[in-house]
């Protein structure tokens, strides 16, 4: 079965600068991908990309369309959530459901309905007069309403407090999610996804410095906490990155067997936001 | 294709509450100026001679049938000014807010292409506003024609005879509504400037809009001292080659119809073959066409982010 996106040697480029910059990956169905990179990393161009609203160089296929050229057929598969922020304030919610209905063959309003009526969103409220946090959970509320078989979501739970950011989660897999669906996320708050996500993919300066299924990351990923004895030894394998903590050295090893590094303290499997810390270091030095 | 015009229309009067507000405003305006003046002109019964609607006077008076030819052009012709202001609002409003607020963003994550957005917008401006107009100049001419003859018919006149039977009001809403939608086909290659300059423009719409417009009128001027420019484009709007008694302007001259003795038909003025084979008007489709196509390309590949 052929790739839900394939992307090959993709770049975007304004100007002189390079937003992305060369990047091939694939992304299977049935995946929940986390894209995480720093700001101005190139995450938003490249779901730019995927989404067709903006062109760029390379082969991009999405669902085995163009993105860019086929953007209206696409959309009937894809649903997209750029930032919490872009509801049209002056719009009713019986008016925003409507539209949708109109417009988007695979939406259920029924369905939509019934997720509204969990909530505190009224029908004619105006999208101005709701709180940040119900603007959100409007927007995937119509989102979970659409059949659709890519959700891309780009820092969805900005600016949302922990309540409505767990919320938000917590509906998303349980209500949404299923092996037919693939759902693509970035986001700042890595903590927050790790544990939902099945494949993760760093990237920094347009470039991708990871590119890996979660189940993968504890074979390839060891961290270790090394006593001051130990410490030189332990650098002789190469570490990928090292800091201090308790006076202890914490070493992130890639690649190096467990057996190797279990004589030298405790071993366990670093967390994605310390990963990525030490690939972004590393890319950088 | 058309259910989603629909829906993408119907999204454009949602947002712009002004295309139905503003001829309801006008309507009540307009009927609260009539009662004054009959209340006005109730003070006086006694002595007045109520020449112009004519409750002692006869049916067919051509004073009394050039005075209501008159009402109808005066309110006519404001509901035709507030179209060139609305559609100029909405227009530069329609394609900059969207970005401003980056609502685009979603409106951009369902399934509609760009053109059809800007189609939509288009027909709103062209087709929509001039027919919400006339609706609004027909319900004005309706409720105050039912208070003027209810007036009359309190005076002791025949109010159905004499206001309702003097004046062919299908006529005339036809006429009105030929020249709204002929303004603005003749007006749309402006449409399609505004709505290019509201995809393409950072900031200040109105501005950006107008400024080259007067720049390359006065330019011409002080360079060539010619003003085709402004005698083609600026004042586009004076050359509406609808009427069989020359230009617009002459067309509401209210003291040409206070004398005229063909007042009761607006209909027989307008000349709709001319219209339609005007290479101008032509010309102006098709510019219109080009700067909206223009406004497509801008929305789809400006980067936003």
């Amino acid at each position: 079965m052929t790739s839900l996106v394939s992307a090959r040697g993709v770049t975007k480029k304004f100007g002189s600068f390079t937003a992305v910059d060369n990047v091939s990956f694939d992304i299977e169905r049935g995946k929940i991908l986390g894209l995480i990179g720093p700001n101005g990393a190139g995450k938003t161009t490249l779901l730019k990309a995927l989404l067709g609203l903006t062109d760029c160089e390379g082969q991009l296929s999405v669902m085995g369309l163009d993105p860019f050229k086929q953007r209206k057929k696409l959309m009937q598969n894809i649903c997209f959530i750029a930032d919490v922020a872009v509801l049209p304030r002056w719009i009713r919610v019986s008016q925003l459901l409507d539209y949708v209905e109109a417009i988007h063959p695979n939406f259920s309003r029924k369905r939509a309905e019934e997720l509204l009526q969990q909530t505190k969103i009224m029908a004619n409220s105006k999208v101005k007069e709701l709180s940040k946090g119900m603007v959100t959970q409007l927007h995937l509320s119509i989102i979970m309403s659409i059949d659709a078989k890519l959700l891309v979501l780009d820092e969805p739970t900005l600016g949302l407090d922990i309540i409505f950011r767990k919320e938000f989660y917590a509906n998303l897999l349980n209500d949404y999610f299923d092996e037919e669906r693939t759902i693509l996320v970035t986001t700042h708050q890595v903590e927050e996804v790790e544990n939902l996500l099945t494949d993760i993919m760093f990237i920094n300066d347009g470039r991708i410095l990871l590119d890996s299924p979660m189940e993968t990351l504890a074979d390839t990923y060891t961290e270790v906490a090394v006593s001051a004895g130990d410490a030189d030894s332990a650098r002789g394998l190469g570490p990928i990155a090292e800091g201090q903590m308790f006076g202890k050295s914490v070493m992130l090893f890639e690649g190096v067997s467990r057996e190797h590094l279990e004589g030298l303290g405790d071993l366990r499997t670093p967390s994605v936001a310390d990963l990525f810390v030490a690939k972004v270091k590393g890319a950088r030095s | 294709m058309i259910t989603h015009q629909l829906a993408l229309v119907k999204r454009e009067i949602w947002e712009h509450r002004s295309i139905y507000v503003t001829p309801l405003a006008i309507a009540t305006i307009v009927t609260l100026g009539v009662l004054a003046g009959l209340m006005f002109a109730s003070g006086f019964t006694a002595e007045l001679d109520i020449a112009i609607f004519g409750a002692q006077n006869l049916a067919g008076d051509p004073e009394r049938k050039a005075a209501l030819t008159v009402f109808f052009l005066g309110t006519s012709w404001i509901f035709i000014v507030a179209i060139a202001i609305l559609t100029i609002f909405y227009c530069l409003d329609s394609l900059y807010a969207e970005r401003k607020d980056k609502s685009i963003l979603f409106w951009r994550s369902l399934p509609v292409t760009d053109a059809e957005t800007v189609v939509s917008k288009l027909l709103t401006a062209i087709v929509v506003i001039p027919v919400v107009m006339v609706l609004g100049i027909i319900v004005t001419h309706l409720v105050n024609l039912i208070v003027v003859s209810i007036w009359v018919s309190m005076k002791g006149g025949d109010g159905g005879m004499l206001i309702w039977g003097s004046i062919s009001l299908l006529d005339n809403w036809l006429a009105a509504f030929i020249v709204v939608i002929a303004s603005g086909i003749w007006m749309s290659p402006f449409v399609g400037w505004f709505l290019l300059v509201s995809a393409y423009t950072k900031r200040s719409p109105l501005l950006m809009a107008f400024m080259p417009l007067i720049l390359i009128g006065l330019l011409e001027g002080i360079i060539f001292r010619s003003h085709v420019f402004a005698d083609n484009v600026l004042a586009r709007g004076d050359g509406l080659p609808l009427f069989r008694i020359g230009d617009i302007e002459r067309f509401f001259d209210e003291d040409r119809w206070r004398i005229a003795d063909d007042a009761t038909s607006l209909l027989v003025h307008l000349d709709v073959v001319q219209f339609l084979t005007s290479p101008a008007m032509w010309a102006g489709v098709l510019v219109c066409g080009l700067l909206s196509t223009g406004a497509v390309y801008v929305r789809r590949f400006r980067d936003e982010s």
